[in-house]
């Protein structure tokens, strides 16, 4: 579904979907999510555990 | 059979086609060069996961670990989504040039028959960027909240380190083209921007609970001294890595240069990298005659050498790492005594010896020439750059952890400070069949007292 040749003569970017922006710019946009969404979670895994130790 | 008597286009042709062989055997040594570096600089990041849990008291050791993996993993997609970007869009200052080729979603972001270098060359970068990732993970142990550490780690591993970088390692680079920067080794753009962004996220951070009792230094004892030595000698291995990936490996006939286009060769690399251990070492040890120090003195030489590491005699360059091996020592003694908690060193070892030795190429390399029009090597232009240096790490690293202290998102609560990480947030131990008592003030005296 993603490749990008249909053959190997004169291929330069070959990777899946190299021949699809939008879905290259989509996945990046996934890898950010990632990032944002495990400190969003390691966060709310702080704020849950640090709860009943919070100063005073 | 008669032999065909060969034709000047028969001769061409095999000649063009020898030529072709060498030329991509050129490239896939110079992807082989690259790869090796970047594994061998993955050491440095299994150093610096020994050395900071090592440094760790032992409640506090897998929240030190699990900080700096993760440190590696957010580095990583940062630097391929935006660090690269950055490196290529702003030689020129804080003015972004057009270069969709080095956005996530070029062509030349992933494998591509007819490209074996970015690839190569963006891993290596990365790998520089998670050093400082690093750096600053050892100086905020046992305190930061890991979600803080995160945002902090990936601004300066993915975001300053490589402005500093395209301002001063890249060709076009305003700080090599208006003042002749030379920083080969990454004295500046690492171990300065990283040295200094730490120092800037420290004193919004604030000690350890302990630290300091009526405003006098106490020492927290690692709970594994020897992990934080083996650990301090696996960073240095991983400098060979990281060095090598700081020289140019290039086609046709040039040979090695450094990054500014001028020639080298690894040998040079080689008498200054060893020189500048030795001398680190030794300068630590009459500091301080203390093991942690002494095994960071390996640190403090090489990068006390690095900015010149193509250039010094390698004489000078054990002179200079054994002056910067004491100074540095008596540097991390005046920022405790400011009330600084740097549980590692790490701005003595990189921040202010990253800073001194851009300058010290400034000293002892004054006039040296650069090529392709750019002004000779010089103490004025070296010292700017240093300050610039400086200030690219502790800018957004003191304006952002202060940001996160006004929002209580970059300190754990005291009372998780005092059962320990481990125990709250990381609901794991790391010695499960022993009993180390956790709060209990270490009797060793304090290792700078004396200084």
């Amino acid at each position: 579904m993603g490749a990008s040749i249909t053959e190997w003569e004169n291929a330069a970017a070959y990777f899946t979907f190299a021949d699809n922006p939008l879905a290259l710019v989509l996945f990046s946009i996934g890898v950010a999510t990632i990032i944002i969404g495990v400190i969003a979670s390691i966060k709310h895994h702080e704020d849950k555990a640090f709860d009943k130790y919070k100063d005073k | 059979m008669a032999l065909e008597t060969p034709t000047l286009e028969s001769l061409q042709a095999a000649l063009d086609a020898q030529q072709a062989v060498f030329a991509m055997h050129q490239s896939m040594n110079m992807e082989v060069f690259y790869w090796w570096c970047t594994a061998i600089m993955l050491m440095i990041h299994a150093g610096f996961l020994a050395y900071e849990m090592g440094a760790s008291r032992s409640k506090n050791a897998l929240a030190a670990g699990i900080k700096n993996i993760l440190a590696l993993a957010t580095i990583i997609p940062a630097f391929y989504l935006f660090g690269w970007w950055i490196y290529n869009a702003f030689p020129g200052g804080l003015l972004p040039a057009s270069v969709p080729e080095a956005l996530p979603w070029s062509d030349s972001m992933g494998p591509n028959v007819s490209d074996m270098a970015t690839g190569i060359f963006w891993g290596a970068f990365a790998l520089f960027g998670a050093t400082t990732g690093s750096i600053l993970s050892g100086a905020v142990i046992e305190r930061i909240r890991v979600s803080a550490f995160l945002i902090l780690t990936i601004t300066v591993g993915s975001v300053a380190w490589i402005l500093a970088g395209a301002w001063g390692w890249h060709p076009d680079g305003w700080l090599l083209t208006k003042l002749g920067y030379h920083d080969v080794g990454a004295s500046g753009v690492v171990h300065a921007v990283a040295g200094f962004f730490t120092l800037g996220v420290l004193i919004n951070l604030g000690a350890r609970k302990g630290k300091f009792i009526n405003g006098v230094a106490q020492t927290i004892a690692p709970h594994s001294l020897p992990m934080t030595l083996i650990g301090l000698m696996m960073i240095i291995f991983g400098f060979f890595g990281f060095l090598g990936g700081c020289i140019i490996f290039n086609g046709g006939d040039i040979g090695w240069t450094t990054i500014y286009n001028t020639p080298t060769n690894l040998s040079a690399f080689a008498f200054n990298t060893l020189m500048g251990f030795s001398g680190g070492v030794i300068g630590c040890y009459i500091a301080t005659r203390d093991p942690f120090w002494t095994m960071s003195g390996g640190l403090v030489g090489i990068i006390s050498v690095a900015a010149g590491l193509d250039l010094y005699d390698p004489a000078l360059a054990f002179m200079i790492a054994t002056c910067m091996g004491v100074l540095a020592v008596k540097f991390a003694k005046i920022l405790e005594n400011k009330g600084i908690d740097d549980a590692v060193g790490a701005v003595a070892v990189h921040g202010f010896t990253g800073f001194v030795a851009v300058i010290l190429v400034g000293v002892f390399a004054d006039g040296t020439p650069n090529v392709d029009g750019n002004p000779a090597i010089s103490l004025q232009g070296q010292s700017i750059a240093a300050i610039v240096m400086a200030l690219v790490g502790f800018i957004p690293g003191y304006g952002i952890s202060l940001l996160l202290k006004k929002m209580s998102m970059l300190r754990v609560p005291d009372a998780v400070e005092d059962l320990g990480i481990d125990e709250v947030e990381i609901l794991a131990k790391p010695y499960p069949e022993t009993s180390v008592p956790a709060t209990r003030p270490s009797e060793v005296p304090n290792k700078l007292a004396n200084v």
